[in-house]
Formats: C-alpha cells, structure tokens, sequence
C-alpha cells in the first residue's frame, strides 16, 4: 500500500464483529485506507488480512472500553449486530442489545479515545406492515409499542446510539440501516434459490436488496467519511417476489397460509429453511427503503440495483466476490507473517522470533 | 379456431332467423382476446419491469377488455366532463366512494381509459387495510394503487401521475344501503394540503350507480371484528349464495369529472392553513355532493 492512499483521520480503527463475509470484506477494504486496523469477534476470522490485527473479544462482556483505551482506537466500526439468525432470539438480544450496550459504554468518558462510531443495523428496523408508506424514510422508524423480535432489538439499539450521541458530542455517530442481502450464506438468498418456493398465498410483495459489495462499501464510507445520522442503505429499484423467484429459476407455490405467520414459518422448516420472523412479514407485505438522504449526503449511492442484486446471485457469482474461508493453515501462516512484520518493524531481528518459537 | 367459427356460424344464423344479435362477436372476441393475451403474459417469465411501486402497466392494460365490458355492457356507464382531466401533467381526482367493493375506482380508472383521448392510467390511494389482505393486496398493487399515505400521494404527483383518492375512505364504502348518496366526512382535508404541497390542481369526480352494486342491508360487525374488517356486509345475495353473492347488481352508472379547483394557485405553505384546506375541502364536497344530485335526475330508473 502507497503512503499517499492512507488518510489522517480515522487512523486506528476497531471492527466489532468481524468474523463473517462482511466483516471480512470491509475490513480488507479498510485495510488500504487506515494506518492501523483492528478486529474483534468470538469466532475465528473468516479470513486472514495481514494488516489487521485480531483478538478474540466478546462485545457481550465489558471488554470493548479497556480494547480501545490500550489500542487507541479512534474510530469503532460496530459489525457485531446479527440480523439472520431464526429462532435464537435470546442470544440475538444478548448481541445486538446487551453488545451494543458494552460498546457505547467503552466508547463514553472523558478517557476515550473514540471519535467516530459506525454502527450497523438493518432495514428490519422498520418492520413490515401493510400501512406503512411505500417508501421507508429513516423518520419511519420510531418507537413501537407492538413491535416484537429483531425489530424491538433494532429499535432499541439505535435508540441506544442515538443517546449516546447525545451524551457524547466528541464522538460522530453514523448508523447505516442495512438492505436485506441475498448472498448464498442468507437465510433470504437460501430461501430463493429454493427450487420450489413456497409463498404466502396471495401476496406478491415488492423486494429491495442489497449486494455484499455495496454493503461493504457503505460501511467503509460509513468510516472514513463520518458523516452523523441515520443513513438507509439499500439498492434501486424493486423486483415483485415472484420475479425474484423467477430470476433464480424456480417456481413459486402459494401455499402457505397468508394468516397466522408462525404456521408459515413451521409449513417452511419443513424445506430447510427457518425464516426469521421479521423476514416472514417482509415476504409478506414487502419492505422498501427511500435512500435519498445517503445519496445526498454520501454522494453516492448503491453501484447494484435491485435486479443487478438478483442476476448476480442467480449467476452465482456473490462467491467469488467475497473471499471464501482459507484454510486453517493459511491462517496461521497469516498470522506469522504479521508477527513477524511487527516484529521487524520494532527493531527486532526475524531471527530472534525464530528462537523463540 | 374451429370453435370460434363455428360459433361465428351460429351466430350469423341466429342473426339471420331473429332479425337482431343474438350471440355479439365483437364481445366475445373481446374474452378471447383478454384470455390470449393472460397467456402471452405469463409466457414473459420475470423479465418484465415493474416501477417503484410495484405498477405493472403491461398487465393492468391486458384487463382492460373485461373492465370495458363491465364498463359499456354492465354498468352501460355514462360519462360527462371528461375534457376536465388534463392529458398530461399531475391531478388528483377526488371522488365519491361506495358499494363496498372498490369497483367506482376500477369504472374511474376505465372511463379514462376509455373515453379519453390521451388514455392514461389513474393510480388511486387505498386503505391500508386493503392493502394486507391476500389476493387484493397483490392485485391492486400490481394495477398500480397504492397506499393511501400522504407520503405516497406526494411521491406519486411529484412524478406527474394522475391519482385518484377517496377521502371518505371505508366509511364511504361501508354506508348502510338507506343512507346511499349522502356523503361522509371528508376525512379531515388531507388531500386538499397534499395537493397544495405538490402544486396539482383537483378535479372533482362524482359517481353514481355504484351504491346499488351491492345494497348493504347489514352490517355483522361480530363477523367483521373476527376477520379484522372494518365492516363485514349483508346484502340480499351476500353471503347467503356464497361466491354468487359477490356479483355486484347491473345498476346504471353516470361519472362526471367537474372542472378543476386550482389549488395549485397557492402557494406550498398555504397548506399550513387549516382554514384554507377546510375550506378547498368543503368546496370539494360541495361538488361532488351537487353532481350527485344533478346525475341522480339525469337518471331514469335505477337499472335503466
């Protein structure tokens, strides 16, 4: 990497929740753009980067503060958020709530060192109903009594950033409210590449997604541009459930009933698939985002529209645009050659590594 | 092909013995045709484009011959004032609504279609509640209605659409049958401030004939809490002969568009003015109530 490519601010930069594709992808997008990059999750990285440094650290325990002090961070990027995983909603809660709670919490104080956070959360913060307008504002989303699942988890955790930022005015809050992504590891992408598809009888809804590679990228500019706010991030254009369907080569089936979503969603674990709640009402009603302020304030806008999202998956080519899982050892052999680097860059001579393994 | 001439054949022939058509050809190529084009539709597979909204234009223009039908054969529909909508440009239509199922949208929509000579497609507002049940929600997206939100009414003038909203909403459509012809409250002059903001002038549209379709002797609301509907009607067919009983009644409809208030004289922040909007509003209704009148003594019977 050219010196001329890294910027002056963000300069340290922490990515919670970095073991999975996306996570992956911003970080070696990053990676070119800061000086010093860190990541953190439970799990292994599903990919080793050589310039990012990694360390086991649960979001769930108050570990975050003490990281961010020790490292310096100035710039947390909040990936640690799950918004596909069916039926354990406790530990979703824990995550999404409780996490983003510990990381707020080491990110306040005079002491910190943080001044700009990215959190990301999703699309399925403004649930899907039938009389919501045809176009989701970021005004759209406020608090709802009735509001159940992810959707109270969402709420509640923006709800958490947006006091935090209040509380802190040293620290620049971006919160990117994520399209629904149909890559191959989605429940949404598994669902429709089904060959069959099973659709709630008698309603069509509109679809708006998002591709991995935008994801990413909104999550990058999310970091080095700062801009404050509330961002929706999703593709242009919709495609009809069915075209989607379609599109993939399948066939939909409408036969699940279209009242009583938990019946729907025991007919569909019946294929393999367990839908998430949230994802049941958006098949159902359809949920489509306005990104207006994004383009406006970011200039620019998602490179993938809508259709663009859905040829490519049904060309399968979402796998070869994120970096597959290395083998264990590349991964080791990774983190060697990062040592060792760190090492050389300290004064040390690689020799000396050598004996001491 | 053979069926179809043959019963051409039989059809001259009876032509022939009683002096008069007895089976239309024209008519019935009509069917044939909306039957062939389904199947040329479905031949598309995904590759055809819907807008924003989930509007398929395409697939609501294949429907058009059997609304046609209802609308010259049925309904024997009538239409005056049609000069009244502009060819081009954003409008919003205001209209009466009655006669439980929305079919005074579906006749508004086809008078335009069909009377008009810059034939354009009309995107009505709908109740949200329309909107989450199965079968009508898909298909009255997919004919390009959409919610009635002020937030979609705004979207959908800004891209110079013609739009058609109800603002008496289901409480239009849900008035017993002795209080037929008498308007409700215009909602609250919504869509008098939406159209100020986007500067469209409103045309308004009186309807008759719809209120007889489906004379609503009851209302069994027990029913209708149950099913979550906001009324649940009885009517002497409904729903004593089941699916029969969605047959709406062949009265004789009139539609007249009166020419335009232009509200667009105002400037965006005179929709701020309650005063002003009640008073546009209430101007409205004042029209579309006359025209009611004037109509109901152009008509001679209720099924002639």
């Amino acid at each position: 990497m050219s010196p001329a490519l890294v910027r002056s601010f963000p300069r340290r930069v922490l990515i919670t929740g970095v073991s999975n594709p996306l996570g992956a992808e911003v970080a070696r997008r990053l990676s070119t753009q800061v000086p010093a990059l860190f990541g953190c999750d439970v799990a292994d990285p599903v990919s080793a980067i050589e310039e990012m440094d990694f360390v086991h650290a649960d979001t769930r325990q108050s570990v975050i503060g003490k990281l961010v002090r020790q490292l310096h961070i100035d710039t947390v990027v909040h990936m640690a958020v799950t918004v596909d995983s069916a039926g354990e909603h406790r530990a979703e809660h824990e995550t999404n709530v409780i996490g983003t709670m510990n990381v707020l919490a080491g990110c306040a104080g005079p002491s910190s060192p943080v001044k700009r956070l990215v959190v990301k959360s999703s699309q399925a913060v403004y649930g899907a109903k039938p009389a919501d307008p045809s176009f989701l504002t970021e005004e759209v989303a406020g608090p709802d009594r009735q509001a159940y699942g992810l959707k109270r988890d969402l709420l509640e955790m923006e709800q958490l950033a947006q006091e935090f930022s209040l509380r802190t005015p040293g620290c620049r809050v971006t919160v990117l409210r994520l399209g629904f992504r149909v890559s191959e590891g989605t429940t949404l992408g598994r669902y429709l590449s089904l060959p069959l598809v099973p659709t709630f009888a008698g309603f069509d809804p509109r679809l708006q997604l998002l591709h991995e590679d935008d994801a990413a990228e909104a999550i990058v500019r999310g970091a080095l541009d700062g801009h404050e706010g509330v961002f929706n991030v999703a593709a242009d254009g919709i495609v009809l459930l069915s075209q989607a369907i379609g599109i993939m080569g399948g066939t939909p089936v409408p036969i699940l009933p279209p009242y009583g979503r938990w019946l729907g969603r025991m007919a569909l674990r019946a294929t393999g698939i367990d839908l998430p709640g949230h994802l049941a009402d958006v098949l159902t009603y359809g949920s489509v985002a306005d990104c207006s302020r994004l383009a406006s304030t970011y200039g620019w806008k998602p490179a993938f529209n809508t259709r663009a999202v859905m040829d490519s998956l049904a060309r399968g080519k979402d796998v070869e645009l994120i970096e597959a899982p290395s083998p264990p050892q590349e991964y080791e052999l990774q983190v060697y050659l990062q040592r060792r680097r760190r090492l050389a860059k300290n004064g040390h001579a690689p020799a000396s590594l050598m004996a001491q393994r | 092909m053979y069926a179809i001439q043959g019963i051409s054949g039989l059809s001259s022939r009876l032509r022939e013995i009683t002096g008069r058509e007895v089976i239309d050809m024209n008519r019935l190529m009509e069917v044939i045709q909306f039957l062939y084009q389904q199947r040329e539709l479905a031949k598309r597979g995904p590759d055809y484009a819907v807008d924003d909204f989930g509007f398929d234009a395409q697939w609501t223009e294949s429907f058009l011959p059997l609304f046609n039908l209802m609308y010259r054969d049925y309904w024997r529909v009538e239409t005056t004032g049609i000069e009244n909508v502009p060819a081009a440009g954003r409008a919003l239509l205001v209209s009466n609504h009655a006669g439980v199922l929305p079919w005074d949208g579906t006749m508004i929509k086809t008078a335009i279609f069909a009377e008009h000579p810059h034939p354009r497609h009309v995107r009505a507002l709908v109740a949200s509640l329309f909107m989450g049940m199965p079968m009508l929600s898909w298909f009255l997206r997919r004919t390009g209605q959409t919610v009635g939100h002020p937030d979609d009414t705004r979207r959908l003038l800004e891209r110079d659409e013609l739009v058609l909203v109800f603002p008496e909403g289901v409480k239009g459509t849900g008035k017993p049958f002795k209080d037929r012809y008498r308007l409700r409250r215009f909602g609250r002059g919504g869509f008098v401030s939406t159209a100020i903001r986007a500067g469209a002038p409103i045309i308004p549209v009186s309807v008759i004939g719809s209120e007889e379709i489906y004379p609503m002797i009851g209302d069994a609301s027990p029913v209708a809490r149950m099913f979550g509907l906001p009324y649940f009607p009885v009517t002497p067919t409904w729903p004593w002969l089941g699916m029969f009983g969605m047959i709406p009644l062949p009265s004789k409809w009139r539609i007249q568009f009166h020419p335009a208030v232009h509200t667009e004289s105002h400037p965006p922040k005179a929709a701020d003015d309650q005063n002003l909007v009640m008073t546009l509003s209430d101007e409205v209704r004042n029209t579309i109530q006359k025209g009611i009148y004037d109509n109901l003594k152009l008509r001679r019977g209720v099924f002639v």
